[in-house]
């Protein structure tokens, strides 16, 4: 698939991370542009939140250069929207959800004052855009899987971010709910050209709609079209030992091999 | 003092006294001041950092004690020391139970310590951990004030960054935040109110004015801004009450303020289960009937707000002249008082039929329905406080005409106990009453009704609160029958 528009919004060249003494991975080029849409995917622990944490601004790469919109990443980047892993919400929370939607729009705003018009109705277009209008008004602690990934989503997206960074949305979902927040998603990324990374562990619901693979397994890092990347021989020549990615009649994908990279890694589980 | 029925004349009796009047004011000060931090204290689930800086307040009021200060700013350096300590630990330290755990152990030692090298009395240290508000001195209400203002400027300037970070840590951490900064400057602000909170309620119950009003706000409210005005209405009400109650009972005031803040948590959990209950089924849910229902309702309102104010207006004079007891020499005070009566009774009324009302929209929008619940134990709770009333005036009357026997005492401390149990439910139905027409106005789109219901739970202004909701219910009346749609606040289908 054709990127809408060549602009560039991440470029990294040997990039390394890691925390004291260990390198996490490393020699990771990166290359993503306006409008892709992107999965980031590898087994636990390979280092796809510290990539995340890093276009943040928040940690800083040991060696090599990120550029991120063209600069190097700083903490409160307004371009970028970010739903970070896991949120604990727990069901004792009964703040409404678009009393959090707005605080994305403004929470960083200091000094007193009440909510403006202006964020109210910022905060009710990004709840309708995620198809969450009618959760406004309900608790947070309320709402089910799915409904509070898609009200973090409205939250992430409310200043009309240029690029938007989610990390694992769809795990807890179950398998049609999280092909649902898939097309939504990609339906955000087709009609607002959002960049838009996408942690998670099971590749197969994003399949249809990846312009780019982001795969982290081992300390390595590949990259490039799932066509590309996710094929027995560019993973085994990755990786230095036999990766084997298998298709079934649907077109699903299972990665066997995954163990000795890095993990239990084998994607496609649940799948049928 | 014995009690009058008359509430009005209770208060010129008390505010004759200074300590009493230093104890109103610092009492409401710090009642607003806890309830706004308690709401980040609970959202941030600080309850334990709360707990334990009270712990350490008491080493430092123990220490200033010994040398000689006045134990408020032993309690100022200790809290806020160990609060910045907190913070310094790491954002996320004002939770981490273990550490604040260990040093509080520690501190409530060096308390010990100070307390054994003190000579003086023990009542100091009993003060500090159950709180003295009638000792309080009048350079203490003015420190009190001080102290509260920088807390009140500093929690305005960083409330929407504060909300931000306590709801969602990673988010704002990076949206360039600084979470340290903020971390350190709440517990700093928490470490000041604890501080003058302290004088109140004392350290072993710091909860009570600290953390139960904001839980109890949490349970009711969806909105920040709703929340802390809850949390601040339950703060306060708990400490006149309390103050109110221990003029005419030897026990501590700060019992009554934490049982009083006790009972409020409790009915309100309770709504819970009330809400799942038939109490609120409706065999044939009739949106448009509900709103007829509550056309009446705020109608009665304003007929119950406006005899009620013309009473009082007629009784001032009785209640301007001195001494506990009322006679009825003028067909004017005649007139106020069966005036101000009548109003109470359509008061009641209108009560019941804003439960009907709001229990027929319940069935369409479950958002109404813990207002439903309360606005009924409101209901329950003004029969009794006319229960008790009627208690206390019969055996005051029959005191006056006959020597007062044991049966006019027990009528009275019963009358006593009705009218307070009551006035805690009435409080919690005027609350009710409030939120519900605040989520009515929400749902039927009409701020008249949202204003209206904030406006009614005010005193002086009730009038103009009902006559709103009145308005704003035959609007709504009039959309519904055009065919409009209400918009849904909240049917909780997840």
């Amino acid at each position: 698939m054709e990127p809408l528009a060549s602009s560039e919004i991440i470029r990294a060249e040997h990039l390394e991370v890691g925390f004291g003494d260990k390198v996490v991975w490393q020699d990771a080029n990166l290359d993503v542009r306006r409008g892709e849409f992107v999965a980031v995917i590898g087994p636990n622990g390979a280092g796809k939140t510290t990539l995340f944490r890093m276009l943040l601004g928040l940690h800083r790469p040991r060696a090599g250069t990120i550029k991120v919109f063209g600069s190097t990443p700083r903490r409160g980047n307004r371009k970028i929207g970010y739903v970070p892993q896991r949120h604990t919400v727990d069901n004792d929370t009964h703040v409404a959800c678009d009393v959090l939607v707005r605080l994305g729009y403004s929470g960083t705003r200091w000094g007193p004052g009440i909510f403006s018009r202006a964020e109210r109705e910022a905060a009710a277009e990004a709840l309708q855009a995620v198809g969450a209008a009618e959760m406004a008004n309900k608790p947070i602690g309320s709402l089910s899987g799915g409904e509070m990934q898609r009200v973090f989503l409205a939250e992430a997206l409310v200043g009309n971010p240029e690029m938007l960074l989610l990390d694992e949305p769809l795990s807890n979902l179950d398998l049609r709910r999280s092909r649902d927040l898939v097309q939504l998603i990609n339906g955000l990324v087709r009609s607002r050209h959002v960049t838009t990374l996408l942690v998670a562990h099971d590749i197969n619901p994003l399949i249809p709609c990846l312009d780019k693979v982001i795969y982290i397994a081992n300390g390595k890092v590949a990259t490039g079209t799932p066509g590309k990347v996710l094929t027995s021989e560019s993973l085994t020549a990755l990786y230095g030992v036999q990766v084997e990615v298998l298709r079934d009649s649907r077109n699903n994908i299972v990665i066997v091999g995954g163990e000795d990279v890095g993990g239990e890694d084998t994607h496609g589980d649940g799948e049928t | 003092m014995s009690f009058d029925w008359n509430i009005v004349t209770d208060l010129r009796t008390m505010w004759q006294y200074a300590f009493m009047r230093n104890a109103f004011e610092a009492g409401t000060v710090i009642a607003i001041v806890a309830g706004i931090i308690g709401y980040f204290v609970v959202l941030r689930r600080a309850a334990f950092a709360t707990h334990a800086l009270g712990h350490t307040g008491f080493s430092g009021a123990a220490a200033a004690v010994l040398f000689g200060v006045n134990p408020v700013y032993g309690l100022l350096l200790f809290t806020t020391a160990t609060g910045g300590g907190i913070a310094l630990l790491g954002p996320k330290a004002d939770d981490s139970d273990v550490a604040i755990g260990t040093v509080l152990a520690f501190a409530l030692g060096m308390g010990l310590l100070f307390l054994s090298l003190y000579t003086g009395y023990a009542t100091e240290a009993y003060s500090i951990l159950f709180g003295e508000i009638l000792g309080i001195s009048a350079s203490g209400v003015v420190f009190t004030y001080e102290a509260s203002v920088v807390v009140l400027l500093v929690i305005a300037f960083i409330a929407r960054p504060l909300l931000f970070a306590s709801l969602d840590e990673d988010v704002a951490e990076a949206k360039g935040l600084p979470m340290m900064a903020l971390s350190m400057a709440f517990i700093l602000v928490l470490a000041v109110t604890i501080s003058i909170a302290v004088q109140i309620i004392g350290v072993l119950l710091i909860f009570a004015l600290m953390v139960t009003p904001g839980a109890t706000a949490v349970r009711l409210t969806k909105t920040p801004l709703a929340a802390v005005l809850v949390s601040v209405t339950v703060a306060v009400f708990a400490t006149w009450a309390g103050l109110f109650v221990s003029w005419y009972e030897p026990y501590p005031v700060s019992f009554f303020i934490v049982s009083i803040v006790f009972a409020i948590y409790v009915i309100v959990r309770s709504v819970d289960v009330l809400q799942k209950s038939r109490l609120l089924r409706v065999p044939h849910p009739s949106e448009k009937e509900g709103i007829g229902t509550l056309q009446i309702a705020s109608s009665l309102g304003v007929a119950s707000a406006v005899m009620l104010s013309v009473g009082v207006v007629l009784l001032l004079p009785s209640i301007l002249a001195t001494g506990p007891v009322i006679a009825f020499t003028s067909a004017l005070l005649d007139v106020g008082f069966a005036l101000a009566v009548t109003g109470a009774v359509v008061g009641i009324a209108a009560y019941l039929l804003y439960f009907w009302g709001f229990r027929k929209v319940t069935s369409v929008e479950r958002d109404l329905s813990s207002p439903t619940v309360l606005v009924l134990l409101g209901i329950l709770g003004f029969a009794l406080a006319f229960g008790g009333e009627a208690l206390l005036y019969g055996g005051q009357v029959s005191a006056y005409g006959s020597p007062a026997g044991p049966a006019a005492a027990l009528a009275a401390l019963g009358g006593i106990a009705l009218v307070w149990v009551g006035l805690t439910l009435g409080f919690l139905g005027a609350l009710g009453l409030a939120l519900g027409n605040w989520r009515a106005g929400q749902r039927y789109q009409e701020e008249t009704i949202r204003v209206g219901g904030f406006l009614s739970f005010l005193p002086v202004l009730s009038i103009a609160g009902y006559v709103l909701c009145c308005i704003g219910y035959v609007r709504t009346g009039r959309k519904l029958a055009r065919g409009w749609q209400a918009v849904p606040v909240g049917s909780r289908t997840g």
